[in-house]
């Protein structure tokens, strides 16, 4: 069993609904994303392309997070593949970010949410940021999710990591990760990787596809399909040697 | 709604409690040993919630509450998910059949609005009586009981002094109940100024849907059937008008159909486009002329729907007239005569000239569109008619739907699905004297003047030109404003010549402003009222519209944060009470007797009754006993309230060929429709049309006026001065104007390519980088004939040359910390609106935001 998420470039728009839904989950302070994105555009004008590429722990095979890590904080799950991160053992020593080719481990330098520990008001009759955290009884910032509690602290502590967990605690109630949740043209696929008869891995053989930087042989469970412009056989915007 | 408190959890706690229990770090581990590897939980749950103090919530425990989001006016009906007496995330609702449960990102944005960190909690009153940016007003806490008194105060002394018409309301984003309070009790006070925004959203872009196919109203589309889409000035997988749907539907799409994107800017839509069309800012209709033009010179018209030549030889060649009596017209009225008037020379090369796009390109897109009619959706949005001669611009893009036969066609486009809503009761009958008097007076926006048709509709004077009270205000002409009520909108940001708002909202000596946030506008107030916000703390009613279906959604109160009162169902009912005190019982009388519960009988004692009851009088034909409207059935309003929307019955395709409420039931190329509205404005003035058309700054003259024609664009400030256009657009993470003043909104503002996290930046291409000495990241300012701002510098391929395209939503000098520089004074950056200025397309009543604004750059 190896959970894994398949990316259909086709059908992704980049609207970042689940960058901003894996950040309602998972209550990522602000300055990072565990769900965040690669942009690249190409061309000159006027023929240009861009694409947007999602990105999130690849809960690599191979993970170097896992390998690099002294006490085991990091660790693979035997039953579901995933990289998960044990916050109690982590001792913030960041050889896992090193180690991770794909910069998708983030490090706590504060405690979380420092922007919401403001108590100055702009004014008598409007709250204070801090005011809005108690007001709501919420913990950190006014959009902590308690349900992230239950497997993993909604508030990490200052000196520790923290990464995508492919939402894990929804996983344990039958519940998809709050990014495939949310993209709203369904480029977002979740199943196990590992079956070959799943949904997921049909998709793969179907289309073809490709891990981020799979030459450097971490075996990422995150596979993109297809192009974000599908190719078609129209001649450029503007000839070449014109300006 | 009280919300459990849990204790702030402090940096250390588990340190601490590890000193009480005198266990070592190590220890507490050995003591929570992860059990076995069977499961995904790192960690034993229960200690961790023991560290925390906290109570185990089940993923999925929690409840979906229905409601409609109005992130941006596509209004799609969605679910909040309700967990700890909070919303934590929000989705498309299952049961619509426009989305399903997709949504766009703007709907978890919504949070950063309910839970802003700057949001207003309490009433409050101005001490400093001097307005002006940067001047601080002097905030106080008040109780509603004092907010409304003295509003309530300032109300019947207007009557007193015989002025009632002297109060305006001016309406921003607002529910289907508004009326209650910005129309019909304005008019028992007396007034006729209820000013709503709508012709600074997309007014012109009914024109010609109107004209030509009596449709005054968006269109929706249907992607799941079409062949191509071809986008003027619209990104619809971005920004308004149909984005969750778009978005859930378009990759799918790209497999069937083949999509063009008509903007100077690579917008979200042209990536994922088979052609981008970067024309120059403010030609779009040169190319709507030639796509026209090729369409019929090759013979691609839609037969069924148009008609053809009797004999079937096709004489429309390049230059040359045709008889009108050679062509049978089937469905559409006038194709001859607009050929021979405009047509006949709009060719490729012409257009290629005024649009600097290749011929071939336009060849291709027409060539392409005839293969693929009538399964066609032409998209039409601000930046093709929210200009100067925008009418026009907007019968150009849409006479391509009538020529292509996609009008009302399978994989084409069309009007909006009915949703028959109840109707509200409208108060006439409390009107006393003074106030029969007060709604004669001349609206504040002189609507209906020579130089302000604004026919919407087909009534000359019936539209609203939003933008214009200012200069009214400013020249007293027809009159002051000496009480203001501003419901959810921040005109002093949003209104182009923003500075001319704050001028004129300087001169309002009172003023009333129910907001989320102390925004631009609010800084001129006296006074600030805590808003319900929409999705979660109120109870109202919205319809609208798409994939062919027609849908009604509720919102309700699910959580309430700070001293906020429902919009708009308290705060009409609170200064009713307010008034009736005070010895005027017309407005609570309206309100305390003509609203009655369908169900119960009952009428309202207190403003949140009085909003439920109004949402069930407008929902009662889809729950009620009879229930003859088709669509989704209920059992009555119990389950209606549990399930929270209706979809109506699937769109018929066609049924609205030769009956399409125009002046002859066709497709009109040539417009009777608006030939009958200009006469009658002209022959009020005592002019003729041609002169009409002169003073409202068209080109057209004759029976020019009648059909989609080619205009030029107004430029603004001459190209040695201003040599660079601006060109506005919404930022994908946009809440309209909202949702701005958080992390999650500025921290990810480089969604969009070319824009750089926490900054307003201005995007150019590496030519003019180059030319101006810039790179990404420097500080510059923009300066228009309207007025400057700074802001940063970003470089991006997808730039136009020759264009600054910049989003919209920073610049704010107020609103809040993560938005403001300092927060009354300064911003991050600066808002479009400054560098924008105020005109119009007149024969819609619109803003000005695109066309051609010159802008000059300079590096700071």
């Amino acid at each position: 069993m190896g959970y894994g998420m398949v990316i259909d470039q086709q059908l992704c728009v980049g609207c970042a609904a689940c960058t901003i839904a894996c950040k309602a989950e998972n209550n990522t302070p602000v300055g990072f994303n565990w769900c965040d994105k690669i942009t690249r555009t190409e061309g000159t004008f006027p023929n240009v392309r861009y694409e947007y590429i999602s990105t999130m722990c690849n809960h690599c095979e191979n993970a170097p997070c896992v390998q690099a890590c002294p006490t085991q904080a990091m660790y693979k799950d035997r039953d579901t593949g995933l990289t998960l991160h044990n916050p109690n053992k982590c001792i913030g020593c960041k050889a896992c970010m090193v180690n991770c080719p794909y910069g998708v481990i983030k490090f706590n330098w504060d405690a979380p949410h420092p922007d919401w520990r403001d108590t100055d008001r702009i004014s008598a009759g409007t709250f204070s940021p801090r005011e809005m955290v108690a007001e709501v009884g919420a913990d950190g910032s006014p959009t902590s999710n308690p349900e992230r509690d239950s497997t993993y602290p909604s508030v990490r502590a200052r000196g520790t990591v923290e990464k995508c967990t492919f939402c894990d605690h929804r996983l344990a109630q039958n519940l998809e990760p709050a990014c495939v949740e949310a993209c709203p043209s369904g480029a977002r696929q979740f199943g196990d990787i590992d079956d070959p008869n799943s949904a997921v891995s049909k998709l793969v053989k179907l289309h073809g596809g490709r891990g981020l930087r799979a030459e450097l042989g971490t075996k990422p469970r995150v596979i993109y399909i297809r192009d974000y412009r599908p190719s078609r056989r129209v001649s450029p915007a503007r000839p070449e040697n014109k300006g | 709604m009280a919300s459990v408190k849990t204790p702030q959890r402090e940096p250390g706690m588990l340190n601490s409690m590890l000193d009480k229990t005198r266990m070592t770090r190590r220890g507490f581990l050995a003591g929570s040993a992860v059990a076995g590897g069977a499961t995904a939980l790192s960690l034993n749950p229960f200690m961790w919630a023991l560290a925390n103090n906290r109570v185990q919530f089940v993923p999925g425990s929690g409840e979906w509450l229905p409601t409609v989001c109005q992130g941006c006016t596509t209004w799609c009906v969605k679910e909040a998910y309700v967990q700890d007496g909070r919303v934590l995330r929000i989705r498309g609702h299952q049961k619509s059949k426009i989305t399903g449960t997709s949504g766009c990102v703007r709907q978890n944005m919504a949070l950063t609005e309910l839970y802003d960190p700057d949001r207003v909690r309490f009433p409050m009153k101005r001490t400093n009586p001097n307005k002006g940016r940067g001047e601080d007003p002097g905030f106080v806490k008040i109780s509603w009981e004092e907010a409304m008194d003295t509003f309530a105060d300032k109300l019947l002394e207007l009557r007193q002094k015989g002025e009632p018409h002297k109060y305006m309301t001016t309406r921003g984003r607002y529910g289907f109940l508004s009326g209650i309070m910005l129309s019909n009790m304005a008019k028992i006070i007396g007034s006729p100024n209820d000013i709503t925004h709508s012709a600074i959203c997309a007014e012109a872009d009914k024109f010609g849907p109107y004209y030509m196919e009596g449709n005054w109203g968006y269109r929706q589309y249907d992607l799941t059937n079409s062949r191509y889409q071809l986008c003027f000035g619209t990104d619809p997988v971005a920004a308004n008008r149909q984005v969750s749907f778009a978005t859930k539907e378009w990759g799918n799409m790209l497999d069937h159909a083949t999509v063009a994107v008509v903007d100077p800017r690579f917008s979200s839509t042209a990536q994922k486009a088979d052609e981008w069309l970067p024309t120059r800012p403010g030609e779009d209709s040169a190319l709507a002329m030639a796509l026209a033009h090729v369409i019929l010179v090759e013979g691609l018209w839609h037969k069924p729907f148009v008609g053809d030549f009797s004999d079937g030889r096709n004489r429309f060649i390049a230059g040359r007239t045709v008889d009108e009596a050679d062509f049978d017209e089937l469905h559409t009225h006038g194709l001859v005569k607009w050929w021979n008037l405009e047509l006949k020379d709009r060719t490729p090369a012409w257009a290629a000239e005024k649009t600097d796009l290749p011929v071939e390109q336009i060849m291709r897109v027409a060539r392409g569109l005839g293969e693929a009619a009538p399964r066609v959706g032409i998209w039409m949005s601000r930046g093709l008619h929210m200009t100067t001669r925008g009418a026009y611009a907007s019968m150009c893009g849409h006479s391509l739907a009538g020529l292509l036969g996609a009008a009302e066609s399978k994989g084409g486009s069309m009007r909006f699905s009915g949703t028959p809503l109840g109707s509200l009761p409208g108060g006439a009958g409390y009107h006393d004297a003074i106030a029969q008097e007060g709604v004669t007076k001349e609206k504040i926006d002189r609507r209906g003047r020579l130089e302000f048709p604004a026919m919407a509709g087909g009534r000359p004077g019936a539209g609203v030109i939003s933008a214009q009270p200012a200069q009214s205000i400013l020249e007293e002409d027809p009159y002051g404003i000496e009480v203001l009520y501003s419901s959810w909108n921040n005109f002093a940001y949003a209104m182009p010549h923003a500075k001319e708002w704050e001028e004129a909202l300087k001169k309002v000596p009172f003023h009333v402003h129910s907001t989320l946030n102390l925004a631009e506008t609010s800084m001129f107030a006296d006074i600030i009222l805590p808003a319900a916000h929409s999705m979660f703390e109120r109870w109202n009613v919205i319809a609208n519209s798409g994939n062919g279906y027609g849908v009604v959604g509720i919102q309700q109160p699910m959580v309430k944060v700070g001293d906020v009162r429902d919009d708009e169902g308290e705060i009409p009912w609170l200064l009713a009470e307010a008034l009736a005190r005070k010895g005027f019982s017309a407005p609570l009388d309206y309100l305390k007797n003509d609203f009655v519960d369908p169900e119960t009988g009952a009428k309202p004692t207190n403003g949140m009754e009085l909003a439920l009851i109004a949402v069930k009088m407008m929902t009662y034909p889809f729950w009620g006993p009879e229930q003859n409207v088709g669509g989704d059935k209920f059992s009555g309003w119990a389950e209606f309230l549990k399930v929270g929307t209706w979809n109506s019955d699937p769109y018929k395709y066609e049924s609205r060929w030769s009956n399409m409420g125009t002046k002859t039931g066709k497709f009109e190329f040539y417009s009777e429709t608006l030939k009958n509205s200009l006469t009658v404005h002209a022959e009020k003035h005592g002019v003729g049309i041609d002169e009409v058309l002169r003073v409202c700054n068209y080109e057209a003259r004759g029976e020019q006026a009648f059909i989609p024609h080619y205009e030029s664009p107004r430029r603004y400030g001459s190209e040695s001065e201003y040599p660079m256009l601006l060109v506005d657009h919404k930022h994908k993470l946009n809440r309209e104007g909202r949702g701005c003043n958080h992390a999650w909104y500025v921290g990810e503002r480089d969604v969009e390519p070319g824009d750089i996290k926490y900054q307003d930046a201005a995007k150019f291409n590496p030519i003019d980088a180059n030319r101006l000495g810039i790179k990404t990241g420097d500080d510059i300012r923009l300066t228009t004939e309207t007025g400057s701002v700074t802001c940063k510098a970003g470089v991006w391929e997808g730039v136009r040359p020759g264009c600054v395209v910049k989003a919209y939503g920073m610049g704010h000098w107020a609103y809040g910390r993560n938005v403001s520089r300092e927060f009354g004074k300064t911003a991050i950056g600066g808002n479009n609106n400054e560098l924008i200025p105020r005109d119009y397309d007149r024969l819609s009543g619109s803003s000005v935001f695109f066309g051609q604004i010159g802008v000059r750059v300079e590096k700071v």
